[in-house]
């Protein structure tokens, strides 16, 4: 097996980051399709529909092969649980001081109210 | 989506925006972000590291100053900062640089949080902002996307559908 290269992230945040490459993205989570099937649903002309693909190619995303004249794409989702984790971890760590503020307000709050009373 | 959830967004190249809302009136959320026995509560350090310093002086010229410890190499962090702009309850601003316990500087950037209230529910609103895209990038080195026009939850939309 060929080492593979992960891919910048930024590429594949670049590469999400247009609705006709989601577009793309969601049709090919059906399976396999050539690029003309690609295209037809976005209403794009076949070489607008190549650029995309490129960029999503570039982001390794999509795998394409040649068979005769047909241009077969493939969805690759590692690049986006990459993306999702490296994401999820800043939020996490964020979420995770919030949270425990969270709890210091609700004893706060609840000190205050005892106070309240006795005063 | 849970609206009381983190919503982190990020601008424009140089800054990152976290908003939080929290069931509590803002001169709490107050005292609790900027009172060092409180900050101990919620400044959770990364794993393997213990805050040891927590001073925190909430007004204009106040420092803030933070230090954590571990049993690694390296064994000190710091966070030094300055608060530029204090209206209590309402909005503060402070610098703050990163280094590591040989001197290296690891970053510096400007964080201003806003306050806002309705009810009794309060909305906090921190905006940091970074000298460069690089600096920006390189403090979500363990983060999230990088200002792209998609934004985040067109994002999370996304990954959740093909994931």
């Amino acid at each position: 097996m060929v080492a593979d290269r992960s891919p910048k992230l930024d590429l594949v945040f670049h590469a999400l980051a247009h609705p006709a490459r989601r577009a793309i993205l969601r049709q090919l989570s059906g399976g396999e399709r050539n690029l003309s099937e690609l295209a037809a649903p976005l209403r794009m002309t076949f070489p607008a529909a190549t650029k995309h693909v490129r960029v999503l190619e570039r982001a390794q995303l999509v795998r394409r092969r040649v068979e005769g004249r047909q241009h077969l794409c493939r969805l690759r989702a590692a690049p986006l649980r990459d993306a999702m984790q490296w994401t999820e971890q800043f939020r996490r760590s964020w979420e995770a001081r919030m949270e425990a503020l969270d709890s210091l307000l609700d004893e706060m709050k609840s000190e205050e109210q005892t106070r309240s009373r006795r005063s | 989506m849970n609206p009381r959830s983190l919503q982190i967004s990020t601008p424009t190249d140089t800054t990152i925006v976290l908003t939080r809302t929290f069931d509590a009136p803002r001169r709490l959320v107050w005292a609790a972000m900027f009172s060092p026995d409180k900050m101990r509560r919620w400044m959770l350090p990364p794993p393997g590291w213990t805050l040891t310093v927590c001073e925190c002086e909430p007004r204009v010229g106040g420092i803030l100053r933070l230090a954590w410890k571990s049993e690694e190499a390296d064994p000190v962090m710091t966070l030094h900062g300055e608060f530029t702009e204090a209206l209590p309850h309402e909005r503060i601003t402070h610098t703050e640089t990163m280094a590591l316990g040989s001197g290296e500087t690891i970053g510096s950037l400007l964080e201003t949080h806003v306050f806002t209230q309705e009810g009794g529910v309060t909305t906090m609103r921190i905006t940091q902002t970074y000298s460069s895209k690089d600096a920006r990038d390189g403090a979500l080195a363990s983060g999230m996307d990088q200002g792209m026009e998609a934004g985040y939850q067109q994002l999370d939309a996304v990954l959740g559908q093909l994931v």
